[in-house]
């Protein structure tokens, strides 16, 4: 009772949030037995940086060893392709990727790892405008809060797959979400989240399972 | 009213405990203890010795401007790990220096010492982004058996973090210097090459090992 109680608030203390998925299909995801993924944040922009915890979110949500998808955490891929994909000395274009295989080692490892579609994200989330104001006061008879505040935010992804073996880009995927969050106060706080980010991410690790397993998808549908 | 000399005594050093602990609360301090990972790629067939300098092992940025708080940043020993990597892995052999130029080992065949030209940070409210931006710039110096310099050429490093919540300050800049950090291993691993003495001096080693492999083949073939 309490649990299903805490669940309810939660679900009411969320604010409201719309996502936008749109696709372009190159071609459509094969993944074989062995096969792996790697989603890599792009973080070469001076103005923004596409979040490390939106790349494991996506990541998370995707790695699926039993319907096919193994996806390599980014952290351990980029660490293991040391200094090849760090935000200044990745490749941005597939013509680039030769260049790298160029080196044996660099080949060898990345062949290894089985990796048959690297999956570039770039975009933030930010906070677009606020409004209101919440002020706190504390006295002898107690301590309290009282206001209204707003903000809203604002995701914009967009995930490049490249196929790895083919060396073409397989197809893109954008994500756009927005939600607008509301903090009223009556003594306490209330934050009424909207989960913007987590909600783009959900989005994006879905259409990204039925680019890269169609049939799955098919099969489900 | 005249405080006694007792409680005179009592309200100074409530005060200066106070100032000690408002001056204590605008001052930071980070520590950058980074792990890096060695770097993949082609061994270049050189003897290096690398003598990181005692200033270098404990380098300290500390800064105390009008318009920012006070800070001290400790990079010494995370340069110090990145450098012995990224060069250990980078040459066929590499000798850490304890000294330089006393006692050089004498199949050495070029000595590098990096040293920390500036260290620069910003912080959002400073920029009005949601990053905290760091950038370091390393002087790199190479010098051969005898003690002269054969090239000297600038590492640019530049790192970011995006502000997070209930992230710390400390933790963002520190997080952004390992970015930075990361970053200067990048450049030195991909640039070395590209400095044109630097690349002079591996075509001629290059040149002398496949003579040096290729003078049996022949003379098997005249006998």
């Amino acid at each position: 009772m309490v649990r299903a109680l805490f669940v309810l608030t939660l679900v009411l203390l969320n604010g409201c949030t719309t996502v936008v998925i749109d696709e372009y299909r190159r071609s459509n995801g094969e993944l074989a037995k062995g096969d792996s993924v790697v989603i890599l944040g792009r973080r070469h922009s001076s103005d923004y940086e596409t979040e490390p915890d939106l790349i494991e979110c996506v990541g998370n949500k995707l790695n699926n060893p039993a319907l096919g998808v193994k996806v390599i955490p980014e952290q351990q891929f980029v660490d293991a392709m040391y200094p090849w994909f760090e935000p200044r000395t990745a490749p941005l274009h597939l013509k680039s990727l030769d260049h790298l295989m160029a080196v044996p080692e660099v080949r060898e490892r990345l062949e290894a790892f089985g990796v048959k579609y690297i999956v570039w994200i770039d975009g933030s989330t930010e906070t677009t405008s606020s409004a209101g104001s919440i002020g706190c006061s504390i006295g002898t008879a107690g301590a309290g809060c009282f206001g209204f505040g707003t903000w809203d935010n604002e995701s914009d992804y967009e995930a490049s797959v490249w196929d790895f073996r083919d060396r073409e880009l397989s197809g893109k995927l954008s994500a756009d979400a927005k939600g607008t969050s509301y903090m009223p106060a009556i003594v306490i706080p209330i934050p009424l989240i909207a989960r913007v980010q987590t909600n783009a991410c959900k989005g994006m690790a879905a259409q990204l399972q039925q680019f890269l397993l169609p049939n799955q998808a098919n099969n489900n549908s | 009213m005249a405080f006694p000399k007792k409680g005179f005594s009592e309200v100074a050093k409530i005060t200066l405990i106070l100032a000690t602990l408002l001056a204590a609360a605008c001052a930071h301090t980070v520590r950058v203890d980074g792990q890096y990972p060695q770097p993949v790629g082609t061994q270049m067939p050189l003897t290096v010795g690398v003598y990181l300098s005692e200033d270098f092992r404990k380098y300290s940025y500390h800064e105390d401007s009008e318009d920012r708080d006070e800070w001290t940043i400790d990079t010494g020993r995370a340069q110090k790990n990145l450098f012995e990597t990224v060069l250990g892995s980078m040459f066929t052999e590499t000798i850490p220096l304890a000294s330089y130029p006393q006692n050089l080992p004498k199949d050495v065949e070029l000595v590098i010492v990096p040293e920390v030209r500036e260290l620069q940070f910003t912080m959002p409210r400073e920029t009005r982004v949601n990053i905290f931006e760091v950038w370091i710039k390393y002087d790199m110096h190479a010098y051969d058996q005898q003690g002269n310099a054969i090239a000297n050429w600038v590492i640019t490093a530049y790192g970011k973090t995006p502000t997070a919540f209930l992230k710390s300050r400390e933790d963002a800049l520190a997080q952004a210097i390992n970015v930075a950090l990361r970053d200067a291993g990048a450049t030195l691993y991909t640039g070395f090459a590209k400095v044109p003495e630097l690349q002079a001096l591996l075509a001629n080693k290059q040149r002398a090992l496949s003579m040096k492999t290729s003078v049996p083949t022949d003379t098997t073939a005249t006998e």
